[in-house]
């Protein structure tokens, strides 16, 4: 059983932010939780999974961010608490359904948790979800470190089930991702009953319909909310000073920042000099905490990452409060002190507060860092993204970029979101040329195929995974089919959703937490929507160029491709490799075979290595995972293939 | 002349839509490669220097080195090129088929040539569903399946390769006036390639004005035949200005007006109408039906002829002065238009 449920009270485990939060929601006795993997959301969803048996919880991997949404929401109708977990992003997909939520009011604890990416390190965005907070008028609260974390899903959880509203507790990558030591608190032993009461008079919150309706009465109340949530942050245990009574430099910051911030007040040794507010509740602002803080110091580092939203907060209410504590400076990212896009780092924060306190700093020598530079410049080799060895979708885009390329009208391919987003790198053959959200691939394509009318004959190519097919694809090919959209969509269907780690979803026949559940076909869905489908195995080269030759010939309609074949990290698979590779050396002729080094220069696939001394080809027997691809693309047929008997 | 790589070529040739699809960048590389009339770079490619460049009809030409190659002598820059003789001519009686673009003279002396052991094997250019395709011709009663001319720019020279890389040699290659002007490249095989060195035998240029581009042509007749086989095509003399294309159940006439659109833009640069870089050049004899004017240009060309004619497979009949004249003058006016067009280009 997993130590999250293992556990005692009072015992010190290393956890990782994720999980800190996961054992949060236990201590706080959620019954339901659903998400979306993302990175780097996926593992508070991943742990309760594990744990949801032995501690009777129901945990999903829902089919995007909104149904999670719902529902985490419905279980909190039931009185039931609950948590929904998403990337950044993936408040976008729920925004529509939070807006709602925030309106209609919750009845058991429910919180929602973004986990944000500053500086993208697994995103193609750095959304900041706190905008949202404001923008939908629903509590924020942030962890500032793994205790925190802890700790404060569990206390925003009960603040929730108080207001009857929906708390959003953001993380981040750095928080989400890094591990530290967390004091463990009692596992309740709940015996809740789930029930959804609507027999009531009809605005009562506890008895009567949910909805926004009649809005400006919910309005009034949800605002309501929010001023009780803001008396609740005065004195919350998670917003804390540290400092000197009257500091020369007030650093305001929350989140990972507290870290930064601290670190960086550390190396320039000015804990006599520098206080700092950390806050856990971002928003509303608990103003007296923060006019007391304002009140000593007249120099203000708002320390934040990505969009200047605390400092922008901490602005207005300085200006009302003006009367009271005198004018303020401000420094953060509006003067540039603090740059905006991007992660922060302690060095990010020493620079402007050394030059805030008049301290000469360099971070390294000059010498040091010319030296540094040099080192991993040369030393380091250089390593570009790429799709594993024997990834279905190296093959795939050969064959899609091919097709593209003879067909010869300019044909282009609308990207999504999956691993195969990387097939705007080289490693797919630079083949996608559109990259926006998810299930937008189908949604612009859709868009491009009606633009015949205007002299547009370009072969309109769309690409999307399994898992991203059931997020938000299938509306947007519902729409392309029912206006005859001239498109080719090529689902690379690899059996699970791979980018994030294997998490399940609607076709596949188990749920997150290894149990039954009902596999929908891909095929027979684009069937029944009156698409032309065809099926086959990005494997075989020649089948599936024929097949989307065949696809783009048919002029008007959607046309579907699926190219099914399991991920080469599939656990399934089993690290089994289906061939023995091997580069003959008598007919590889090298340099001179006029190739210019198709398999290791186009091709790619890491099992391929091009022999300096040799000046030849060969295969890596540690990485090749014997796929079997590369045997069809040496065009003197110098890479041969062994079946591999397997008993 | 300086041969460079596929950056150049596309640079100087394909990305400025003067590419004719002749093939002869096709199969020698996983680069280059062709699909119903069109030929693509599925890949970027930055060796140099590299056969593609160097064959391509459209790169600059070094005529000396292909005189040298196909004659034995320096340039001479004369409107009909080089050559020994012209003649009329047809299939002679040892010819049993009698469906052919003109009088039969291609398929007869590729006959011969097959027949005799002077190639190897042939490349023709033979039709299959809507779209002309290259052919590899062993056995010499296949030749008159490949008769007749598809007016589709096809890259015949694409399966040339390909035979030569299956380690054929000695080949007889049939095609117009660009593709034979890079069959004379390849023999003169200016990167030293071994596998080049005695693979083209005999070249046979088919003189040309203008060819189409496949794709938008197919999709033409396809509109307007709704499918029917076609059986032939011609471009009657002139001042006919017409197009004729007979199918099974009938023959149409369309104004050559609107064929013209659908000429590649390659074409125009073209300063060849008679096939200059081959061993014998043929084409239509205007005015007299069912005959060829048939250049013989090469000793080699020379040699083939006049065995095709000794063993009855080709007739052959006086070539008058006053047909070399408008031959000439037909010759000239092309050329002219090309350097013309080169002019606006280089503008
Ligand atoms: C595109 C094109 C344009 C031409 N324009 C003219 C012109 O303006 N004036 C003129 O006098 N003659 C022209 N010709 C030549 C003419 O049409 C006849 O091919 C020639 O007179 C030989 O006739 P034949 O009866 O001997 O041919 P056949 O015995 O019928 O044999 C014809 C041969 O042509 C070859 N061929 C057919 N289509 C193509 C093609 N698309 N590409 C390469 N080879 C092909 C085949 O290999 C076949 O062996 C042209 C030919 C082509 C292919
Ligand atoms: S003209 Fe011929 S050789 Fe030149 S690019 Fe086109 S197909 Fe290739």
């Amino acid at each position: 059983m997993s130590g999250l449920i293992s556990g005692k009270k009072g015992s010190r485990r290393l956890l990782m932010g994720n999980e800190a939060i996961a054992r949060g929601a236990l201590e706080a006795g959620v019954k339901v939780a659903a998400g979306y993997p993302g990175t780097p959301s996926s593992e508070i969803v991943e742990n309760l999974a594990k744990v949801a048996e032995a501690g009777n919880l129901y945990v999903e991997w829902s089919t995007n961010e909104k149904i999670a949404m719902e529902v985490a929401a419905a279980a909190s109708f039931a009185r039931l608490r609950s948590i929904c977990v998403v990337k950044q992003n993936g408040i976008n997909v729920a925004s529509d359904f939070l807006l709602h939520l925030a309106g209609s009011g919750t009845r058991g604890g429910m919180l929602v948790i973004p986990c944000d990416d500053p500086g993208a390190l697994s995103s193609i965005n750095e959304g900041d979800t706190r905008h949202f907070a404001r923008l939908l008028e629903i509590p924020l609260v942030e962890p500032g470190d793994f205790q925190e974390a802890k700790d404060m899903t569990k206390w925003a959880l009960e603040l929730s089930e108080e207001l009857q509203c929906v708390i959003m507790m953001r993380s981040v990558t750095r928080l989400s991702h890094a591990s530290g030591n967390v004091t463990l608190g009692d596992l309740p032993v709940t015996d809740v009953k789930a029930e959804f009461r609507h027999e009531g008079f009809p605005l009562d919150p506890n008895e009567g319909i949910i909805t926004s309706a009649p809005v400006a009465f919910r309005h009034s109340q949800q605002q309501e909310k929010l001023k009780k949530a803001t008396a609740a942050f005065e004195s919350s245990p998670f917003n804390t000073y540290t400092g000197p009574e009257k500091p020369e430099v007030l650093i305001v910051t929350s989140s990972a920042c507290n870290l930064y911030s601290r670190e960086a007040i550390n190396i320039l040794k000015a804990e006599e000099r520098v206080g700092i507010l950390k806050l856990g509740t971002t928003w509303p602002l608990p103003e007296k905490l923060i006019e007391n803080r304002l009140q000593k110091c007249d120099s203000i580092l708002v320390v934040e990452e990505v969009i200047p939203f605390m400092e922008e907060n901490l602005k207005i209410l300085a200006q009302e409060l003006e009367p009271k504590i005198g004018r303020k400076i401000f420094y953060g990212k509006r003067d540039g002190s603090i740059p905006s896009v991007d992660e922060m780092n302690p060095d990010l924060v020493i620079a402007p507060l050394a030059k805030l306190l008049g301290i000469e700093y360099q971070a390294m020598s000059e010498e040091y860092a010319t030296n540094a530079m040099q080192k991993s410049f040369f030393a380091a080799p250089v390593r570009d993204l790429t799709f594993c060895p024997g990834c279905p979708h190296r093959a795939s885009f050969w064959s899609i970029n091919n097709v593209l390329k003879l067909d010869n009208n300019r044909g282009f391919v609308c990207g999504d979101i999956g691993c195969y987003t990387m097939a705007t790198l080289p490693t797919g053959f630079s083949t996608l040329k559109t990259l926006h959200s998810m299930g937008s691939g189908t949604g612009v394509a859709s868009g491009f195929g009606k633009l015949t009318q205007f002299g547009m004959n370009q072969s309109v190519v769309t690409v999307c995974g399994d898992s991203t097919f059931f997020h938000s694809v299938i509306p947007a090919l519902v729409n392309a089919v029912h206006h005859k959209s001239d498109i080719t969509l090529v689902v690379l269907d690899n059996s699970g959703t791979a980018m994030t780690g294997f998490q399940s979803h609607p076709g596949l026949e188990v749920d997150a937490s290894g149990g039954d559940a009902v596999k929908l076909d891909i095929e027979s869905i684009c069937i029944s929507m009156g698409a032309v489908v065809k099926k086959c195995n990005p494997f075989d080269f020649e089948k599936t160029q024929q097949l989307l030759f065949e696809l783009l010939e048919i002029k008007e309609g959607v046309k579907v491709l699926i190219l099914e074949q399991i991920c080469a990290l599939s656990p399934e698979k089993k690290a089994k490799k289906n061939f023995e590779m091997s580069v003959d050396e008598s007919r590889c002729k090298g340099e001179s075979c006029g190739c210019n080094r198709l398999c290791t220069r186009i091709f790619r696939c890491p099992g391929l290595v091009w022999h300096e001394e040799s000046g030849i080809s060969r295969i890596d027997e540690a990485i090749c995972a014997g796929c079997g691809v590369c045997s069809a693309i040496c065009p003197v047929g110098a890479i041969s293939r062994k079946e591999v008997a397997y008993e | 002349m300086e041969i460079l790589g596929t950056k150049e070529l596309m640079e100087q040739v394909r990305d400025k839509g003067l590419c004719v699809s002749c093939g002869a960048c096709v199969e020698i590389c996983p680069y280059h490669k062709s699909y119903k009339g069109k030929i693509a770079l599925v890949f970027d490619c930055d060796m140099t220097p590299c056969q593609c460049y160097a064959y391509c009809p459209q790169t600059e030409t070094d005529r000396d080195l292909l005189s040298r190659t196909m004659f034995g002598t320096m340039d001479k820059g004369e409107a009909l090129g080089q050559y020994r003789s012209i003649i009329a001519a047809k299939a002679g009686s040892k010819i049993k088929s009698n469906r052919f673009q003109n009088g039969g003279t291609v398929s007869a002396l590729f006959t011969h040539a097959l027949d005799s052991g002077l190639i190897d094997a042939a490349v023709l250019t033979g039709q299959n569903d809507d779209l002309p395709e290259p052919m590899l011709i062993e056995n010499a009663c296949d030749v008159a399946s490949c008769a007749t001319t598809k007016y589709m720019a096809t890259p015949t020279l694409a399966a040339v390769h390909k035979a030569i890389r299956d380690g054929r040699k000695n080949l007889g290659v049939a095609g117009t006036a660009c593709q034979v002007k890079a069959l004379a490249t390849i023999k003169a095989n200016p990167l030293g390639k071994a596998e080049q060195e005695n693979s083209i035998g005999l070249s046979l240029g088919l003189f040309c004005t203008w060819s189409l581009d496949t794709r938008k042509f197919s999709a033409f007749l396809a509109g307007e035949t709704g499918g029917e086989k076609i059986v032939s095509m011609d471009v009657p003399p002139p001042p006919a200005e017409t197009f004729k294309i007979k199918t099974e159940n009938e023959e149409r006439e369309f104004p050559l007006k609107e064929i013209r659109k659908m000429i590649p833009r390659g074409c125009a640069c073209c300063p060849d109408m008679t096939a200059e870089w081959a061993d014998v050049s043929v084409g239509a004899y205007e005015g007299k039906p069912g005959w060829n004017t048939l250049i013989i240009r090469s000793e080699k060309g020379e040699q083939w002829v006049e065995e095709a004619i000794a063993d009855d497979y080709l007739v052959r009949d006086e070539f008058p002065r006053s047909r070399l004249e408008h031959l000439t003058l037909g010759a000239d006016n092309k050329r002219k238009k090309a350097e013309e067009f080169l002019t606006k280009e280089k503008k």
